[in-house]
């Protein structure tokens, strides 16, 4: 154990110059100088390993999707060349097409102006964060707290932007919250929260109200829309939970964004005046005894109504 | 000086490797935490002044690097007390690799304890008990499992870099 007074020295050096910073960026509410810096800084080198690593990367990510990519990749074809156009994907995968195309299928119906981007580094932090860097930055007219979709729905919002890269929270993130309006209702209004390790719940607000198992929850707009637009779909409930002797019931909600494995994501920029209500929400989840139609509309009449051009 | 350049890559390195494949991998878990391994297996070889300065500056870069959101300074307050931790063992005679494995063990928890136990003071509500519970069997379990193969290989590269010191 040699020089260990100046090991000792060192250390106790090193940690009070780490609380030093700890006090200033906590007093300062984060986004400091240095954090810019390493934004300006880190965030192209992140874009770059990006570039290098991502075919390993979303080799082991897709190996739990390949079936239910197969059978869209005839679809998927047809629309390559348009999407290559609009997201300029140079390496486009089939995962990546029918990412995209569900993304622009979402924007287009709301009629939301996106940027498209895709994910070039997660966040962790020992497992405690669950944060993402995008590569689109203030040089393509992102701002802070802008909504974050992809093809299924509420992604996050933006965190801090850099010139090239922004950092988003995700929505599994147990610092994220987001105003929520269940499906079909005036005012049935509350917020999901994200669990991290934990799940999504969700807090109805108003002791009329009540929340059901497979009920789908949408985004309530944020006064500006910042930091959410409205009508994004978030996931459906899962289960209420009893929550005797409170003002508030709450359930746990399932996400209909896969956190873990996002790729292609769009930061809202733009919003129509008005968005319909529920026109986004994929097809209700509530079991029903036909297999799993994909389609709402071909199986929501079960009622033996007389069809004049059914007959032979 | 050699040594400080190949520590730099090294740990650089690690860092782009945890945000761009390690943090997106469908692991169960959180996974391992590479740029503690790379700290620890550095200041094994080079004592515990240089495991100190390593895990500092390590760990101000991890805290600046998207996509980061926590309070600037909690991982380099981690990893130095890691990496000084780590280096005191540099002249035991005759590591064995157990030795070895438990030194990254002790690293990585202790990384997670003071991370999140800074974060209980700066009021950050993602540090929850069951939070640090996974965090920590997680983290140490994945550093160990890499720990037999990272930490030779670190070590060999340093050697080479500065023979003889």
């Amino acid at each position: 154990m040699r020089d260990n007074r100046r090991a000792r020295l060192i250390l106790a050096m090193l940690l009070l110059t780490a609380f030093t910073l700890i006090t200033l960026d906590y007093r300062s509410g984060g986004g400091g100088p240095l954090r810019s810096i390493g934004n300006a800084v880190f965030g192209p080198v992140e874009r770059a390993a990006n570039a290098v690593a991502h075919p390993i990367g979303s080799f082991f990510s897709s190996l739990g999707h390949l079936s239910s990519y197969k059978s869209e990749n005839d679809r998927l074809k047809a629309q390559n060349q348009r999407l290559l156009q609009q997201l300029h994907l140079t390496n486009a995968d089939k995962a990546h097409l029918a990412a995209a195309d569900k993304l622009l299928n979402l924007a287009g119906r709301a009629q939301f102006r996106i940027v498209a981007a895709r994910v070039v580094a997660n966040g962790s932090s020992l497992g405690f964060e669950s944060t993402a860097t995008i590569d689109v930055g203030s040089q393509d007219g992102i701002k802070r707290n802008q909504t974050v979709i992809d093809g299924d729905g509420l992604v996050g919002k933006t965190l801090s932007v850099g010139p090239t890269t922004s950092t988003i929270l995700l929505g599994n993130d147990p610092d994220f919250t987001a105003g929520a309006r269940l499906e079909g209702s005036g005012q049935h209004v509350g917020h999901v929260d994200g669990g991290g390790r934990n799940p999504m719940t969700f807090t109805l607000l108003g002791t009329q109200a009540t929340m059901k198992v497979g009920d789908q929850l949408v985004t309530y707009a944020s006064i500006g829309d910042r930091p959410f637009v409205p009508e994004v779909p978030i996931g459906h409930i899962v289960r209420v939970q009893p929550t005797p002797g409170q003002l508030f019931s709450s359930g746990i909600v399932a996400p209909y964004v896969d956190f873990g494995s996002i790729d292609i994501v769009g930061v809202v920029v733009g919003t129509p005046r008005t968005v319909k209500r529920d026109s986004l929400l994929p097809p209700s989840p509530t079991p029903s005894p036909s297999a799993g139609s994909p389609s709402p509309s071909a199986s929501s009449s079960p009622s033996g109504s007389p069809s004049p051009t059914g007959s032979p | 000086m050699r040594r400080s350049l190949l520590a730099a890559a090294v740990v650089l390195t690690a860092l782009m490797l945890q945000a761009v494949v390690v943090n997106r991998l469908p692991v169960p878990g959180y996974g391992p935490d590479l740029p503690v391994l790379v700290v620890v297996a550095f200041a094994l070889g080079a004592g515990p002044s240089y495991g100190a300065l390593l895990g500092f500056i390590t760990g101000v870069a991890a805290d600046v690097l998207p996509p980061a959101d926590h309070t600037l300074g909690r991982l380099a307050l981690a990893y130095a007390v890691a990496g000084y931790i780590a280096g005191l063992v540099e002249d035991v005679e005759e590591r064995s690799v157990l030795t070895t494995v438990a030194v990254v063990a002790v690293g990585s928890g202790v990384a997670v304890i003071l991370y999140a136990g800074v974060g209980g003071l700066v009021a950050d509500h993602r540090v929850t008990a069951s939070a640090v519970a996974h965090s920590l069997v997680s983290t140490v379990i994945y550093d160990v499992v890499l720990a037999p193969f990272v930490v030779p290989l670190i070590a060999l590269a340093a050697r080479r870099a500065e023979p003889a010191a």
